[in-house]
């Protein structure tokens, strides 16, 4: 394409974003990858229920397409100076039934993700939650514990969603019946076969210009398990919307007129993990020679087609959020300063270990190859060692292994993402990883309620950690989605969030 | 008959223990369980927090205790609910079972369809072009694993041609047309493999019986070999055939698991892989007691065909 035809595609497109008008109505067919794990949100963690309820229920505060804390139920909050006394003020909605949402629907909601007798997998997420309690019809109080700038990012979690006290008490639980108030209400589910959402009138969003939202005069989800048959669907226009297009698959619907690819970053990290109680990598300078020799580049070309992964810059947390760095010593790859540091802790000869990963998820098992070879330049030999998630997992938590590739997902929190692996006594701290400096930082963090004052702490823990060196911080899994030219308005959430169907619309 | 047919049923009950003994044991055995699978891979749960969970699904019990309480509750029709989902086992398994029986069907017919006629065909050409032909098809049959047939089939009539949808399932009820079209695909590529390993043994038998005397008897009576082959022959290589059909349903059986996840069709096979997946134990327990019942059941019809086709079968 020449220069001045792409300019004139530029000013097309962004004449065309300018005047396109939303248009009301019309079914979004979505071809999604499984069936949700049981509707109720509050005792599952699976994405895919998530992924299809989050429309139809509300959170108090929510993410946008940034990740920026906006409104949800609660239309304001504030914390107290001293960070313990959170109060939020509703906003004028109503449940499907027709019922209002009222303080003790959200109260009863928190209560029941914390009650052990929910058996939610969240039930720590509100931990430091002391009491809450409906001041009035309209205002909720949370007294905490302890100062916790986490818990905005809890709420806007989008399975931690307010369901109402009453329909609860007739049912027992939400597995058969979906009463939320979010745009679009629940009509049928039939297992394996489809799940039905319909455009609720009475929905409290509206748009920039105020129009009300959604769009969608509904949404209909099918399920495609097999990558073959999902992005057939999608190239054949037998469904307008997939989810999870495979990395190999990627560059083949972006050559296909008829299909729009959508997605990139995704929260989440993917990194070598040292168990830095075991030697040699107890010893600092083995795990910087890591670092240093370990080609991520090439990682995410061999192992990840190029399209799978992002590179990542910092730490855990991913380019784009506010919290993230994007200075690493390890950002060029350094074969000699390698050699050099090696010779340094006694290993100029190299060594020999076993790198335990898993054979279940490709983006976990294909970059050990490349590793392999990298460390071979600097005289290290890894002896790889495979075996299925269910052992893996149990294997890695029980800290009985010497070095492998793991990583997690979801997070929004700069919290989620560096305490949970790296505070010394969180439960996810596998690796053995102690530093009285980054646990005091950490601890610092979650009673820091201003973002600036937040991000000058974070960046000296991510700092930190990136000298120390208990991961090799290596890639973050991109996520795409892919639609019919026809759908427009959908934006991709870093955080595997479908809440974009919110703002969906079908052009003629 | 009625003596013969009341004995096999009472000895289906001792199988269908016995597979319920082993399903129960093997699902205990594989690692992980429904609370590794609910809390995920990101979680920050600590170990008592887990130890708590898997009380309250009762998986702290003695294995011989959960046994005993899950098939007290089967034996009177309960197959109790989903752990993950809480939805009824029973209720489940009676929606998906149409689906499966159905593609199990469609499948066997479009084997018999194309067998019989290859069968025949080979047999009496023996060692001419249409016999070439028929060995060409049982050996690509025999030789394609079904999942990557039912994949060439979605690339070449969904993207392709356009003239199938790839996937997904709408009840009979609801739409006869777009179920049958969608279950077109789904059952070519169970029953083409099936069809070939039907038309190997036809072939056989049909050569070894066209090699009777009472064949040569017929055709010295001066009948048409048309009507030697159809009628004289044919019958008394069925008898073979009926075995073999009624043991390959069993592979039909476990080819629709995996069929049923190539195509997104909410069949038994594709219930019982989500539930190994969850360790959703009454799941898998269910699905598999039901599959295995199916099995007999349809091994007591092999036998309740073979009077029908060979009358010197008798059974006292």
């Amino acid at each position: 394409m020449t220069r001045t035809s792409t300019l004139a595609l530029t000013l097309a497109l962004a004449v065309g974003i300018a005047f396109a008008q939303p248009n009301y109505g019309g079914v979004l067919r979505a071809g999604m990858q499984t069936d949700p794990v049981g509707l109720d949100p509050h005792i599952t963690n699976a994405t895919a229920t998530r992924n299809m309820l989050e429309n139809t229920y509300d959170t108090l505060v929510m993410f946008n397409a940034s990740l920026e804390l906006v409104p949800g139920l609660a239309e304001s909050w504030s914390a107290s100076d001293d960070g313990l006394q959170w109060t939020f003020n509703l906003r004028d909605a109503t449940f499907h039934d027709g019922s209002p949402v009222t303080a003790d629907d959200v109260v009863f909601s928190i209560e029941r993700i914390k009650d052990p007798a929910t058996a939610s997998p969240r039930s720590g997420n509100f931990a430091v939650v002391e009491s809450i309690e409906a001041t009035d019809a309209r205002t909720v109080v949370m007294t905490l514990s302890e100062p916790f700038t986490p818990l905005l990012s809890f709420l806007a979690m989008s399975l931690n969603v307010i369901v109402p006290q009453h329909v609860v008490e007739e049912h027992g639980n939400l597995q058969n019946v979906v009463v939320g108030s979010g745009p679009f209400a629940f009509v049928e589910y039939l297992p394996q076969t489809r799940l039905v959402l319909e455009r609720f009138a009475d929905y409290w969003g509206v748009d920039a210009d105020g129009n009300a939202l959604p769009y969608l005069e509904g949404i209909t989800f099918t399920f495609y398990p097999d990558p073959t048959a999902r992005t057939t669907a999608i190239q054949t226009g037998n469904v307008d919307w997939v989810e999870y297009v495979p990395a190999a698959d990627v560059t083949i619907l972006q050559a296909d007129p008829s299909v729009e690819v959508v997605g990139g970053l995704s929260a989440n990290y993917r990194s070598l993990q040292f168990n830095v109680a075991e030697a040699p990598f107890d010893d600092v300078r083995v795990r910087q020679a890591f670092a240093y020799a370990i080609d991520a580049r090439s990682v995410i070309e061999l192992a990840l087609f190029g399209t799978g992964g992002v590179l990542a810059e910092g730490t855990t947390v991913p380019a784009g959020n506010f919290y993230a760095i994007d200075e690493s010593p390890y950002a060029e790859r350094d074969v000699e300063r390698a050699r050099e540091l090696l010779a340094e802790a006694g290993y100029a000869d190299g060594f020999t270990f076993d790198f335990y990963i898993t054979s279940t998820y490709d983006f976990l098992r294909d970059p050990a190859e490349v590793i392999q070879s990298n460390l071979a330049e600097i005289g290290v030999t890894a002896n790889i060692v495979m075996e299925d998630w269910t052992i893996y997992l149990p294997t890695v938590q029980a800290s009985d292994y010497q070095v492998t590739l793991l990583g997690s997902s979801g997070q929004t929190d700069p919290d989620a993402f560096l305490y949970t692996p790296f505070f010394s006594t969180s439960n996810n701290n596998y690796h053995n990883f102690v530093d009285e400096r980054v646990d005091e930082l950490l601890l610092a963090g979650r009673r820091e309620p201003d973002p600036d004052a937040r991000r000058e702490i974070y960046v000296e823990v991510q700092e930190r950690i990136l000298e120390l060196a208990p991961h090799v911080f290596l890639f973050h899994s991109a996520q795409y989605s892919a639609h019919r030219p026809n759908v427009e308005g959908f934006e991709h959430f870093p955080n595997t969030s479908y809440l974009g169907f919110r703002t969906t619309w079908l052009a003629n | 008959m009625l003596v013969f047919l009341g004995r096999r049923i009472v000895l289906t009950v001792p199988s269908l223990l016995g597979v319920a003994v082993i399903v129960f044991l093997l699902m205990r055995f594989i690692p992980g369980d429904v609370v590794t699978g609910l809390v995920g891979d990101a979680q920050d749960i600590s170990p008592e927090r887990l130890a708590e969970l898997r009380r309250m699904f009762g998986l702290d019990l003695p294995v011989h205790v959960q046994f005993g309480q899950w098939i007290t509750a089967a034996l009177q029709g309960d197959l109790g609910s989903s752990i993950r989902t809480g939805r009824s086992v029973a209720l489940d398994l009676s929606l998906r079972f149409p689906v499966t029986l159905q593609l199990t069907t469609m499948s066997l017919l479009i084997a018999l369809a194309l067998a019989f006629p290859i069968g025949v065909m080979a047999a009496r050409y023996r060692g001419r072009w249409p016999d070439y032909l028929g060995s060409a098809f049982v050996l690509i049959g025999l030789s394609i694993p079904n999942f990557f047939l039912g994949i060439l089939l979605i690339l070449l009539f969904s993207l392709q041609l356009g003239w199938l949808p790839p996937a997904g399932y709408v009840p009979f009820a609801e739409s006869p047309v777009e179920n049958l079209r969608r279950m077109v695909l789904p059952s070519l590529s169970l029953g083409l493999i099936l069809a070939a390993a039907t038309a190997r043994i036809m072939r056989s038998t049909m050569l070894e019986v066209l090699g009777r005397d009472y064949v040569r008897t017929a055709r010295a009576k001066g009948l048409t070999e048309r009507t030697v082959t159809l009628r004289h022959a044919l019958r008394n290589a069925l008898i073979p055939v009926v075995t073999v059909v009624g043991l390959q349903f069993g592979s039909l059986l476990g080819g629709a698991v995996i069929i049923e996840q190539v195509f997104s069709l909410p069949g038994i096979g594709r219930y019982a892989l989500e539930g190994i997946n969850l360790r959703d134990y009454p799941m898998v327990q269910g699905a598999v007691l039901v599959i295995a019942a199916a099995f007999v059941l349809v091994n007591l019809l092999v036998d309740v065909i073979y009077a029908l086709i060979d009358p010197r079968v008798r059974y006292g």
